[in-house]
């Protein structure tokens, strides 16, 4: 079953269509990753599915039920732009939103993630008085408390040391083993891999991206060489068959055209320079990402 | 229902545990109830002895004059409604006349103005014919309100009619039944009790119930609506720019947030008005004044800073979703206290005719209803049973348009970035779908 079932939704603001006829399914117990540049129709789609902004058409269903227009402690949501009632005091701020969304004490769960993420010495205090990275712990317990079956977190580890990226992270996956369903979106590529069993790409309002992992990289093939050679970029120039080269300063990476023979690529790199590696793979979801939002300065075209 | 609660719960504590709160809870009795305490104060620094010189031109009249002067005194200090306990003692010195009256005069002028003298009372020659030249008293007391005026020329008259009667050859003996003054005071009209049938005499109006009381309530109405209302356009805008709404929007819908925000303002208000009633009348029993008191007005006073408060405070919480910053919100400030202002400078028409046209009129006015009514209410003779009722109609659909208009605006405002709209651009929130 869908955790999520979202059914051709258009949302425009003014003359700016945001998010537009976008599907999708969302599978129960999993992290599903929302990725794409800024401005193209993330948080909107986020919101929606949170019920803070309705879509002009479409419909959204979550664990079955059309919601829209009502609210209940299924969903725990983090916006992007992090706000805390900085004069309420961290215990009775967690539980004022622990009640509000769930209708119920929750005083005993608001202790044990406190204890969790190492905030149980800092309860008492104002919010005003705790670090960003504390606020943002602070964020992320008042939206899993009481525990949501839906969790929509955007953007979570933005602004966060590692050591507190860490702590939400495994936050996340323990949410996941209880059979929370969790959407999260991301700018960090390296999050989307690893923490994220499915990937949706939103680009310009549409869906561009959607699967696992695998399945995204198997659908663009082993179209990349990575080497690693003497002299770096500036021999690589004219290389048949390739359609770009990125330059990532020790390693160079060059996208392959269709037809195109690696081993032949390899035959004419030894004639230009000594290979310290060659190897061919699946491009990475940066890679992706990058080939379906833009170029990027530091690529060079030399097909 | 339950989450508007919970917000209302928060922001209510949050709002009377403010220093701001508490302090202006504190504050606005002393400055406005200090005025009252601090007047047998001022009145006990004026406590001293005053010279008045007199100048009895007609030869004969000084005496009289100035022993009317002192029974007016008399009879002055002993009426201590108004703490007159604390007026000046005044004594009196009669002044020959010299050949040159205006050199004599300027030489009296002088020792008042180097504090010698108080006044300078100067009786005409012809005042015993009623030449129609007047008496003149010379002071540098200044003030909005003379306070010789309200006894000296009482005094000078009965002296003066003292002199001429004794002129006449009237036996002095029969002269104060003559002259002798009979009070003359307003009244409420006479009623029949409807329990036991009797007839209710009239009470005596007093300044206290048919001014002070009034005025005291609408005034005290209209700083609760306003410090009830108008702290809202800050704090919502500041809220919204710490960015704390987007994420409570997930819980609770835009129109919960809002509600629970104006109904804190409500509790925040009665809470206001619970202190100021209690404690002004516990001051007016230490005053041993309870009876001035209008119990009767209680309730309706409650209803009403409960109707201006819902009005107001929903219209201050949207227009602060509107706004960029807390100094965005303060230019919308005069759309909240225009339905307070406007009736608080026609309450002069009000109070001299609570039941004239304009009077009635504007107490059906919604926005205008709680003040207008609530003065005509307390005035005595009251209003018709029925119009706080029927008025009331009004101000409960006004108070529902209001709210209504203020969720539309708070619903997109609170997710809104960018510049404070302007007010067409409010009105297309308000009817956009």
């Amino acid at each position: 079953m869908s955790a999520v079932e979202i059914d051709q939704i258009t949302k425009t603001f003014d003359a700016v269509t945001a998010v537009d006829r976008l599907s999708l399914s969302v599978p129960e117990r999993s992290v599903y990753g929302f990725i794409g540049p800024n401005g193209s129709g993330k948080s909107t789609t986020m919101r929606m599915i949170a019920n803070i902004l309705y879509p002009d058409a479409g419909t959204i269903r979550v664990f079955g039920q059309e919601r829209s227009g009502t609210r209940s402690g299924l969903i725990g949501y983090l916006p992007e732009e992090r706000g805390l009632y900085r004069k309420m005091r961290v215990r009775a701020l967690l539980e004022f939103h622990g009640e509000l969304r769930g209708g119920r004490n929750v005083t005993s769960e608001v202790n044990a993630w406190l204890e969790r993420l190492g905030l149980a010495g800092r309860a008492d205090d104002k919010v005003e008085t705790l670090s960003k990275g504390m606020s943002q712990k602070v964020q992320f317990i008042a939206t899993v408390v009481p525990e949501p079956k839906l969790l929509i977190l955007d953007e979570p580890f933005t602004g966060l040391d590692p050591v507190s990226a860490d702590s939400i992270r495994g936050a996340i996956l323990e949410m996941r083993r209880r059979g929370c369903t969790i959407i999260l979106s991301t700018h960090d590529m390296g999050v989307a891999e690893s923490l994220c069993d499915s990937i949706f790409m939103i680009f310009r309002g549409k869906k561009v991206l959607d699967g696992t992992l695998a399945s995204i990289q198997s659908s663009y093939g082993s179209d990349t060489i990575r080497v690693e050679l003497e002299g770096g970029a500036s021999v690589l120039g004219a290389l048949p068959g390739i359609e770009r080269i990125k330059d990532l300063g020790q390693v160079q990476e060059l996208r392959m055209a269709a037809g195109c023979d690696p081993q032949q690529v390899l035959c004419t790199l030894t004639g230009r320079a000594r290979i310290s590696s060659f190897s061919v793979v699946k491009p990475s979801l940066h890679d992706i990402f990058v080939r379906i939002a833009g170029p990027q300065p530091e690529e060079m075209a030399v097909a | 229902m339950r989450r508007t609660l919970l917000i209302a719960k928060r922001d209510y504590l949050q709002i009377v545990r403010t220093k701001a709160y508490v302090v202006g809870l504190i504050l606005l009795p002393l400055l406005f109830g200090g005025g009252f305490l601090l007047i047998p104060l001022a009145n006990r620094g004026n406590a001293r002895d005053l010279r008045i010189a007199v100048l009895d031109r007609t030869g004969v009249s000084a005496g009289a004059v100035i022993q009317e002067a002192e029974e007016w005194n008399r009879r002055a200090k002993a009426n201590t409604a108004f703490g007159s306990q604390g007026a000046p003692r005044f004594s009196f010195e009669e002044v020959k006349p010299e050949a040159d009256h205006e050199a004599q005069l300027l030489a009296l002028s002088n020792r008042v103005r180097s504090g010698e003298f108080f006044l300078v009372l100067d009786i005409p020659p012809d005042a015993l014919r009623s030449s129609g030249e007047p008496a003149r008293y010379y002071t540098n007391s200044g003030g909005l309100v003379d306070q010789q005026s309200f006894w000296l020329p009482g005094a000078v008259n009965d002296g003066l009619r003292q002199v001429r009667l004794k002129q006449l050859g009237i036996d002095e003996a029969l002269v104060p039944g003559v002259l002798g003054a009979v009070a003359v005071v307003s009244t409420d009209l006479v009623s029949r009790d409807a329990a036991t049938g009797n007839i209710v005499q009239g009470h005596k109006k007093s300044p206290i119930q048919t001014g002070a009381v009034p005025f005291f309530l609408v005034f005290l109405l209209y700083i609760i609506a306003i410090f009830g209302s108008a702290p809202n356009l800050g704090a919502v805008s500041q809220d919204k720019m710490q960015r704390v709404y987007e994420m409570l929007l997930s819980s609770a819908s835009s129109f919960e947030l809002m509600m629970g925000k104006v109904l804190a303002a409500v509790g925040a208000s009665l809470t206001s008005s619970t202190v100021y009633i209690i404690g002004g009348l516990l001051a007016l029993a230490g005053m041993a004044m309870f009876g001035v008191a209008p119990l009767h007005l209680i309730p309706w006073f409650l209803v009403y800073v409960v109707a201006d408060v819902l009005m107001l405070a929903a219209l201050g919480v949207a227009l602060g979703s509107a706004c960029a910053t807390p100094q965005d919100a303060q230019q919308f400030v005069f759309l909240l206290i225009v339905p307070l202002v406007i009736p608080m400078f026609l309450l002069a028409p009000v109070m001299q005719q609570p039941n004239g046209r304009l009077a009635v009129a504007m107490s059906f006015i919604p926005p205008f209803t709680p003040v207008v009514m609530l003065m005509r209410q307390a005035l005595p003779g009251g209003v018709p049973w029925w119009q706080p009722w029927l008025s009331l109609v009004g101000v409960a659909a006004w108070a529902f348009a209001m709210i209504w208009v203020a969720a539309r605006i708070f619903r997109i405002g609170i997710l809104s970035q960018g510049k404070t709209p302007q007010f067409a651009e409010l009105a297309q929130w308000v009817m956009r779908d």
